[in-house]
């Protein structure tokens, strides 16, 4: 206690240092923590909206480990106005119970909550959530994300050796907080199979349930309590607490147990928006019956409607806009357009990627305008496994290009110079295959000649990856379209079937990949092999259906590429992710009313 | 006799299931053919004539045994990125749509009906696709796959939801309550898809869902691990395949999946009525 006075004492006659970066542990607490406080004058406050006591074996302590007011900029700043004021000069001065309490008084506010739910489980909440809380972060306040119940099999473990859910860490982390705990994220469901989920109860697993008897058993006589209690917690330290609903808040076959949306809305006080991820349509429909669905007495709380994810023009919602506002009387407050960012995923379902198992990696280049991607389902015959591929680092391992089919050839070249995708894929030639389908074939090539501007637009003449000798032209609006079938030119000369779908002639100067065997007249060479090399390139779509030369690819994949491939620092890559995230929602979000419904006017 | 397959979003599962009645009636004997009126995608195939419909046609095709046909998808657009698409009509590229440029509706209708007619003279039992949500406010005037396929050719419809996305019953109920009045009387049925985890907790929900619109819940669909060619999303890699040639493998995976409906009750029974076959 004494070294801690004489510490207090060092501050008061330093005076107010703000954030101080150069210390070894900052920030200790969250970015723009003021730390000219360190040691706390008011110890110990005895004040439970802001500590607590623990018992220890040298018997009750006070703990500050969850105090955030201490670090307040303002707070700081008045203390040492009132020490000032008063004169006072030694940490023992009685009357820093009478600043505490008026700090309080003048600084102090209990928390406002805002809560995100969506129509779907794949709608955009933990992003919606995730943006808010890096948005208000950074116009200064204090936020802390907040999800009652989460199902999840990833989670990751606090400071304090809690688990909590990885989407409530990252939203922590973006609301600028060193140290997410398990107050954000106090029910926590982990998967085991057979309907029998573990229970995580404040990051310490409490007991393993069946869906039914965690509805019936646990739900009221647990859950709302701890839901409850923890949302307090988060109120009385953070100015606001950014809510993430689960699933969907309109199922009404467990609308009564449910606890992880509108009655943890209700518990909270909070007001609630609904997010839409409109990618796979129908956003119209789910909203209307999402809204419907909900009883009156709780759908008074729902305050605005986010459409998410929205790819193309916003205009194209056109009046159906204020159509839905007519019929809900809820108001759509964002039109977000899709956001091309990388941040850690919650549920396996998005994981587009199929990479269980041990099978070699195959990986897919992921052109924008990707077209005709069914040619590799039959791979899934084989034992192997598929990756998209849509920056260098994904390479890591890969023992077989595919680059597939794609609507804009040009355009897609283009992208892949530009991300240094190209760059591999040449760097990879010779370790394994390299394969090319239709559009893909085509950038194999030396050159590409788009001189009438038909496939991209601009009258141009462009460079290919140079694989193979072979020039591509576009002279015509013109479409190959047809049915073959015939040999393979390679491997056991077994029969293939497929079509062509393109446009753009190729003049090759390889040796062909396949005979096509004609009902009349003579057979026909196509496709492009360099055996020595592993490069192959079609026109053929569906050349995987048969056998033959899924087996022959499959055969020449042997060794993974895993040198030349960048790893980033994966922090700095989340953070500046969720930095491009919080802008793209700030900017089409209307946060006037985001703000309003925190009470904020402004 | 035909009935439509509708969905409450895209990736709900349509053309699965619709490909899967298509060989449920080809393996009891019925000469069946799908449509799906117009299609927005960007997988397709050839057939044997030199025309380019849906891949997704092309495989339901394949479930009612008989080849792919250009009238089968009259209407295709291929998105090319920066706002374009490609317009195929009856199987040949007829121009590319642009934010100026854009397709006579008057002829995309023309095109659907004749199309439908032509199907419909080759083929007992014609079974048609929607495309994407049929509640898509903003589009109601220029749809030619959903509503206003239902108002050209007077054809009843059924509502495919994927449950595994959550909100199912708003997405149920929320599309039927945006179709508009007229037509709602020809939406006979609903179909959950994609379902796993325990039945019980449904409790009396899916009454409470016919109830509120009056349309009959056909069944519920388990979630497959099985691998159907997929339409427009990317999620190309799951799902359990087997055998040596890609189609057989895909028929067989449709025969796995209609016993499966089967041992869980599916009301195949009420959908032939719907369609006319009794
Ligand atoms: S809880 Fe906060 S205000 Fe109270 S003594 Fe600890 S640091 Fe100071």
């Amino acid at each position: 206690m004494d070294c801690m006075r004489k510490k207090v004492n060092e501050e008061i006659k330093r005076g107010w240092i703000g954030s101080n970066c150069e210390c070894p542990y900052h920030p200790a607490h969250f970015t723009h923590q003021d730390c000219s406080w360190c040691y706390c004058p008011f110890f110990p406050c005895n004040d439970r909206t802001f500590g607590c006591e623990v018992e220890t074996k040298h018997g009750p302590v006070w703990d500050c480990t969850d105090c955030l007011f201490i670090h307040r900029t303002d707070v700081c700043k008045f203390i040492y106005e009132e020490i000032d004021r008063l004169g006072i000069e030694d940490a023992n001065d009685t009357r820093f119970k009478d600043i505490f309490e008026s700090a309080k008084k003048k600084y102090w506010k209990k928390g406002k909550a805002l809560m995100v739910v969506g129509a779907t489980s794949d709608a955009g909440k933990t992003v919606t959530v995730t943006a808010l809380c890096r948005i208000l972060h950074d116009r200064g306040y204090l936020v802390a994300p907040f999800k009652a119940q989460n199902m999840s099999l990833n989670s990751k473990v606090t400071l304090f050796g809690e688990e909590i859910a990885l989407a409530q860490d990252l939203q922590a982390k973006a609301a600028g907080l060193k140290n997410p705990d398990s107050h954000m994220n106090p029910i926590l469901l982990k998967p085991k199979g057979d309907c029998v989920s573990q229970v995580i109860i404040c990051g310490k697993p409490f007991k393993d349930y069946d869906a039914e008897t965690y509805y019936s058993e646990f739900v009221d006589e647990v859950g709302i309590g701890i839901v409850k209690e923890q949302m307090e917690f988060l109120k009385d330290r953070y100015d606001f607490v950014i809510m993430e609903g689960a699933g969907s808040p309109a199922e009404i076959n467990i609308y009564d147990k449910d606890i992880a949306n509108m009655r943890a809305a209700e518990i909270a006080d909070a007001d609630v928006i609904l997010v839409i991820n409109a990618e796979f349509g129908g956003s119209f429909g789910y909203a209307v019956g999402t809204i419907k669905l909900i009883p009156e007495s709780d759908r008074k709380r729902i305050k605005g409607i986010v459409m998410n994810n929205v790819r193309g023009d916003p205009k194209c919602f056109g009046a159906g806009i204020s159509t839905l506002e007519e019929i809900t009387g809820v108001p759509v407050i964002g039109i977000i357009p899709h956001a091309d960012v990388n941040l850690p995923k919650e549920d396996s379902e998005s994981l587009r990627s199929s990479e269980q198992g041990s099978g070699p990696l195959i990986g897919v280049i992921k052109f924008p305008h990707i077209a005709n991607f069914t040619d590799l389902d039959p791979l899934l015959l084989e034992n192997v496994r598929i990756r998209y591929i849509e920056k260098p680092e994904d390479f890591l391992g890969v023992a077989a290009i595919i680059l597939p089919g794609t609507k804009n050839t040009i355009s897609d070249l283009n992208w892949m110079k530009e991300k240094g995708i190209a760059n591999s894929v040449l760097k990879f030639k010779g370790r394994g295959p390299i394969l090319g389908i239709c559009g893909g074939y085509q950038m194999m090539g030396k050159t590409l000649d788009d001189s009438e501007g038909l496939e991209n637009g601009e009258k141009k003449v462009y460079e290919g990856l140079g694989l193979l000798d072979n020039t591509t032209r576009f002279p015509s609006y013109d479409k190959c379209i047809r049915r073959d079938q015939g040999k393979l030119n390679i491997g056991d000369l077994g029969e293939f079937t497929g079509y062509e779908l393109h446009m753009g002639i190729s003049e090759v100067n390889e040796k062909p990949l396949f005979t096509i065997e004609k009902m009349f007249g003579d057979p026909e060479q196509e496709g492009s092999v360099r055996e020595d090399e592993k490069l192959y390139g079609t026109y053929m779509h569906g050349l995987f259906d048969k056998p033959s030369f899924r087996r022959h690819f499959v055969s020449v994949m042997k060794n993974d590429f895993t040198e030349n491939c960048p790893a980033k620092d994966y922090d700095a890559s989340v953070e500046e992710n969720i930095q491009k995230l919080a802008d793209i929602f700030e900017k089409n979000l209307d946060m006037k009313t985001i703000m309003a419904l925190l009470g904020v006017n402004e | 006799m035909s009935i439509l397959f509708l969905g409450t979003s895209s990736g709900c599962g349509k053309t699965t299931v619709c490909a899967m009645m298509c060989r449920y009636l080809h393996n009891r004997g019925f000469d069946v053919a799908p449509f799906k009126a117009s299609n927005l995608s960007l997988n397709s195939v050839a057939t044997s004539d030199g025309c380019e419909i849906g891949m997704a046609q092309a495989f339901q095709a394949l479930a009612s045994g008989i080849e792919p046909d250009a009238d089968m998808n009259p209407v295709l657009f291929k998105p090319s990125g920066d706002r374009r698409m490609q317009l195929m009509v009856n199987g040949k590229p007829c121009m590319e749509v642009n934010e100026t440029a854009h397709a006579d509706h008057g002829m995309l209708v023309r095109t659907v009906r004749d199309a439908y007619s032509r199907l419909e003279s080759k083929h007992d039992v014609i079974l048609c696709e929607g495309s994407g949500s049929p509640a898509e406010i903003n589009l109601f005037a220029t749809d030619i796959a959903n509503t206003g396929l239902m108002k050209s050719i007077g054809v009843p419809a059924v509502l495919v939801c994927d449950i595994d996305r959550g909100g199912a019953f708003a997405a149920i109920y929320g599309t039927w309550r945006l179709i508009p009045n007229e037509l709602k009387p020809k939406m006979k049925g609903f179909i959950i898809n994609r379902f796993r985890g325990d039945i019980r907790l449904l409790g009396d929900s899916l009454q409470s869902m016919e109830e509120l619109t009056g349309m009959k819940c056909l069944g519920i669909l388990r979630y497959e691990r099985l691998k159907f060619p997929d339409e427009d999303s990317l999620i190309i890699s799951r799902g359990y395949l087997s055998g040596d040639d890609a189609n057989e493998a895909f028929l067989l995976n449709l025969d796995t999946m209609i016993s499966h409906a089967e041992e869980d009750g599916f009301d195949f029974d009420s959908l032939m009525k719907y369609i006319g076959l009794n």
